[in-house]
């Protein structure tokens, strides 16, 4: 299943590019693809959204998901 | 100001909210003669020094269509927590300098009470639950994310 990951703040800085596109099934698998590509991700926090929903946990995507990487937010 | 999603009420303005727009929004409220209170809070960039280092402005980014998913949230539960009469929320992106305004929230109600609650209850869930970014960027012209306390 393709999907887009889009990616802020000190995630994208990690990942060097803003929005790219994958290929995995669900969420956990694309976590593990994720840190074989980008192995600084490691040791950092994120929040996961789907299509603009926060997840916990393991999820299936649905077809053409966004996933959105989120570091600590730092409005205000 | 562009509407970056039709469904949702936009919330961002390019750079500093400037105070002309302030005391304008206050004014609109001038016909409005059932509102006995508002409340206001303004969100200045701070030069903090950090290591040394003087922050001279903080650049926002966001991601913008779940922010304004997630802000339309807060601003359906708030109405429904207290009896507000109007809501307006603003917040910054891209640069805003030390001393500049990065986030204005601006209730206004019967009575002061519901006005303030309100106000300080949605500035702690915006910093805490919309997805925004602040880079601080240094005198020097190095940078880093800021974190919020």
């Amino acid at each position: 299943m393709q999907v887009e990951v889009i990616t802020f703040g000190l995630i994208a800085d990690i990942t060097g590019k803003k929005t790219f596109q994958m290929q995995a099934h669900d969420l956990d698998e694309l976590k593990s693809l994720l840190l074989v590509k980008f192995p600084d991700l490691q040791d950092k926090h994120y929040a996961i959204a789907v299509n603009r929903e926060f997840v916990t946990g393991n999820v299936e995507f649905p077809d053409h998901a966004e996933v959105a990487l989120l570091p600590p937010f730092s409005g205000g | 100001m562009d509407m970056t999603n039709d469904k949702f009420k936009n919330i961002f303005i390019q750079g500093a909210i400037p105070p002309d727009f302030i005391s304008q929004s206050l004014k609109k409220h001038s016909t409005k003669t059932d509102i006995g209170a508002h409340s206001i809070f303004l969100g200045q960039v701070r030069s903090d020094t950090i290591d040394g280092k003087i922050v001279s402005e903080i650049e926002y980014t966001a991601y913008e269509e779940m922010a304004l998913s997630k802000m339309h949230e807060i601003r359906e539960e708030i109405f429904k927590k207290y009896p507000l009469i109007c809501m307006h929320i603003y917040h910054s992106l891209g640069l805003v300098r030390s001393g500049e305004i990065s986030l204005f929230v601006f209730t206004s109600s019967k009575h002061r009470k519901s006005a303030i609650a309100a106000c300080e209850e949605i500035v702690e869930r915006i910093k805490a639950e919309l997805p925004i970014w602040g880079k601080e960027k240094m005198e020097d012209n190095s940078q880093q994310w800021k974190i919020n306390s």
